[in-house]
């Protein structure tokens, strides 16, 4: 019990002078967890509808040559950013960019960097993921717009795309909370977020357990609020279950009833 | 087969084969305005792959299909347009599941097209009304019956203005009580003079509707002529073999 009482005291001492360095590294994690998630998504969706682009034997040499080119380009992206921690990635972009131009070119600013970092990282799993979601989706779809003559990037936003996009919603969810969660390792180029207040604070005062008791509590709030909120725009989207029943069909008739016209038996 | 100036669709020497297996061996026809043509066939004759063929939901091995004096199997043709001319009614209906009814019917108006919206509404309207599912225009394809849905389907294609519609075993995945309705919208249709292939097991119902009968066999139209020729005094020994079979009903469907 005095073990408690001497958190409780060390946290209130802690958010007394760090308070608002808290909060705003909690809106920064927000707000830099839902545009990479965005982005991310938009990554994906763009990367899975290229991916899914049909080849056929009748198209211009030269065409089909660049849809390949471009299947293995997003292969060899998905694989690199899927493929290595998303902290290395951070330094090696955030470094990169001036050691390989020589100082020409660096990141101006770290939330441009970070935005751009998490948001190719989500935009790799996505990109699998709608993959698999436009694969999920029944081929006659697609032929059902084929047949009336729709390309496929009209298939792909006016069909495929809203049936995948309902059975990856709760993915879109998940990459949400992972990156609320992941991009605490921002701090590593120096991402003002939840997790790196911790570090301001906790290296000031040495009060490592009960800051991390806040970010803790912290980020499990987060996380459960999101994904109560993903629950319930998950049910507001289905819409409504119920229909009108309509009872009057001019043609429904019993079986069998295929009536023949009037023709001489023979 | 000569280029004939006033066929809509000729089909030349058309080959396909899955893998190492044959499926079509030389196919030649020529359908004309008004033309209602079955094709009849044991399952596996090839039946379904050559209606697929034709608006290349399958690609053909070798062989042109010529769609009013252009060979739509050259490069560089647009093949999306040619589709939009040559509607497509399946046998499992492949009504897009995210849309209601109605939508269902405009959305290849508006965007193939190029359709206003109120244009598109109106249309989809008075094909639904015509296959009787105007009463249904809110609801989704899973809200609906099998032969609802293929009404829908019907309507979907027509709205499309089509020169030819393909039925591709339109009524081979409803339950019996519903067959009816869409034969009988289908039989409307040919009425009316619309150009039709149609792929059926209904052997009565291609007696009644068509005006010439293609028996396939082997990967080749084996017999083809009128109805009543046909069904009537059938020349060659599949032929019989297969209508026998058929009026015996040891058939199986599929």
């Amino acid at each position: 019990m005095d073990k408690f009482s001497k958190l409780i005291f060390d946290i209130g001492k802690l958010w007394e002078s760090y308070g608002n360095s808290y909060l705003r590294g909690i809106s920064s994690t927000l707000i830099l967890a839902l545009v990479a998630t965005a982005i991310g998504c938009l990554i994906g969706f763009v990367c899975g509808v290229l991916n899914t682009i049909p080849i056929s034997q009748n198209d211009h040499p030269v065409k089909r040559f660049f849809l390949r080119l471009v299947r293995v380009v997003i292969r060899i992206y998905v694989e690199i950013f899927r493929g290595t921690p998303m902290v290395l990635q951070a330094v090696f972009l955030y470094y990169g960019l001036p050691y390989i131009t020589d100082n020409a070119l660096r990141f101006s600013s770290i939330w441009l960097a970070s935005i751009i970092i998490v948001s190719i990282n989500t935009g790799a799993y996505m990109a699998e993921s709608v993959r698999g979601g436009i694969l999920s989706v029944d081929p006659g779809q697609t032929e059902g717009a084929k047949a009336v003559g729709m390309s496929h990037f009209q298939t792909m936003t006016a069909v495929i795309l809203p049936q995948a996009l309902r059975n990856k919603k709760p993915q879109i969810g998940n990459n949400f909370i992972i990156n609320v969660k992941d991009t605490s390792v921002m701090f590593i180029i120096g991402f003002p977020d939840f997790f790196a207040a911790h570090r301001a604070a906790a290296g000031a005062t040495f009060l490592y357990f009960p800051s991390a008791t806040i970010e803790m509590v912290g980020y499990f709030t987060l996380t459960l609020a999101a994904s109560a909120l993903l629950r319930f725009l998950e049910k507001k989207m289905d819409g409504d279950s119920s229909y009108e029943l309509v009872a009057a069909d001019p043609l429904v008739m019993a079986a069998g009833t295929y009536s023949r016209p009037e023709r001489s038996e023979k | 087969m000569k280029l004939s100036e006033n066929a809509i669709l000729e089909v030349v020497d058309l080959h396909k084969g899955f893998g190492n297996n044959p499926v079509l061996n030389g196919i030649d026809f020529e359908v004309y305005t008004g033309d209602v043509i079955s094709i009849i066939g044991a399952s596996g004759s090839g039946k379904s792959t050559l209606l697929r063929c034709i608006n290349q939901l399958e690609m053909p091995g070798s062989g042109e299909i010529i769609y009013r004096g252009e060979n739509m199997l050259a490069r560089g043709v647009n093949i999306n347009e040619y589709r939009s001319r040559v509607g497509m009614v399946f046998q499992s209906f492949n009504l897009f599941n995210n849309m209601t009814v109605l939508e269902n019917c405009m959305v290849g108006q508006m965007k193939v097209l190029g359709r206003s919206k109120s244009e598109a509404h109106e249309r989809a309207l008075e094909y639904l009304s015509k296959v009787g599912m105007s009463a249904f225009i809110k609801a989704k394809p899973k809200q609906i019956s099998g032969g609802q849905k293929q009404r829908v389907a019907i309507a979907r294609a027509l709205a499309m203005d089509p020169d030819i519609l393909l039925f591709d075993e339109p009524t081979s995945a409803l339950d019996p009580e519903t067959v009816g309705e869409v034969l009988l919208v289908m039989q409307t249709l040919a009425e009316e003079g619309m150009t039709m292939l149609v792929v059926t097991h209904e052997m009565a119902f291609a007696q009644d509707i068509s005006s010439q009968v293609f028996f396939m066999h082997e990967g080749k139209i084996h017999e083809r002529g009128t109805a009543a020729d046909l069904f009537g005094n059938p020349e060659k020994a599949e032929t019989r073999d297969f209508l026998s079979r058929f009026r015996s009903g040891r058939q199986i469907a599929g």
